[in-house]
């Protein structure tokens, strides 16, 4: 399900959303397949992302799953990539599914690669 | 006089004496060519082709190696080209150019380089054309 309207075709406008953590639960943060953003997302626990943006997605941990787009940052202490990512990558653990598909930079102290993803980048180890 | 290149990888599946091992502690300098498998465990440099590669935890590579399946669990140095499947296991690192068509990394494994999937829209002839870059530093 999406939070946001589902008849919101595009934004427009470049926009920020906030998802302002409660510290006593965990919170989850799902982008449905239909949302388009132009702009940064930023959670604290964790961001399900199966739309598209244009932009950076920032939490701590990101599952980008089969059908995401993201063109720009991903970041997190951990991120899961089922879709496509042409940008940057950088967490402490990266996990690439064989769905995935990235152009650009991962920079990563742990990875973990699948057979079947695509992967055109640069990679940077730092401990 | 001519010497033969071999560019195809051989296939005769029964021929187990196309094979080129070094082992822990050993070693070994030079180009090998040609092989059918090839498992390092000592140390490595120079150019290997084989259809199979195997480097052993123990195993370290320095130079271009191609091959159709490659394992890595110990420490390279360099190019890597797989036609096939190229597994990189946890206990490798590897540094440098790597060209693949399936790859899998195992959680742990150090990678520092440029991965490059074959038969993507940016993939790579055989032999890629130099591109001049701005910072262009050429060491060896």
């Amino acid at each position: 399900m999406s939070i946001f309207g589902s008849n919101e075709k595009k934004a427009e406008e470049t926009t920020t959303y906030f998802f302002n953590a409660d510290k006593d639960t965990v919170n989850q943060s799902t982008l449905a397949k239909d949302i388009k953003i132009h702009g940064s997302v930023e959670a604290k626990d964790y961001i399900e992302f199966s739309g598209s943006i244009t932009g950076t997605l920032k939490s701590s941990t990101v599952n980008l799953k089969p059908s995401s787009y993201v063109k720009g940052t991903v970041t997190g202490d951990t991120v899961t990539v089922e879709g496509e990512v042409d940008g940057d990558i950088q967490a402490k653990d990266v996990y690439i599914k064989s769905t995935a598909k990235i152009k650009g930079t991962i920079r990563y102290t742990n990875i973990d690669i699948q057979n079947g993803s695509i992967i055109n980048a640069d990679l940077f180890y730092s401990s | 006089m001519d010497d033969p290149v071999v560019d195809s990888f051989p296939q005769d599946q029964d021929n187990d004496s196309k094979t080129i091992m070094v082992g822990s502690g050993v070693r070994l300098e030079g180009r090998i060519d040609g092989a059918q498998n090839a498992d390092v465990a000592g140390t490595l440099s120079g150019t290997l082709k084989s259809s199979t590669i195997n480097i052993d935890s123990t195993g370290n590579f320095s130079g271009d190696m191609s091959g159709n399946d490659i394992t890595i669990s110990g420490q390279v140095e360099g190019d890597i080209s797989s036609e096939n499947y190229l597994t990189v296991n946890q206990s490798a690192t590897v540094k440098g150019t790597i060209e693949y068509a399936s790859l899998q990394v195992s959680y742990g494994a150090k990678i520092q380089g440029t991965l490059r999937h074959r038969g993507s829209v940016h993939s790579y002839s055989p032999e890629p054309v130099e591109q001049p870059t701005e910072n262009d530093q050429v060491s060896e």
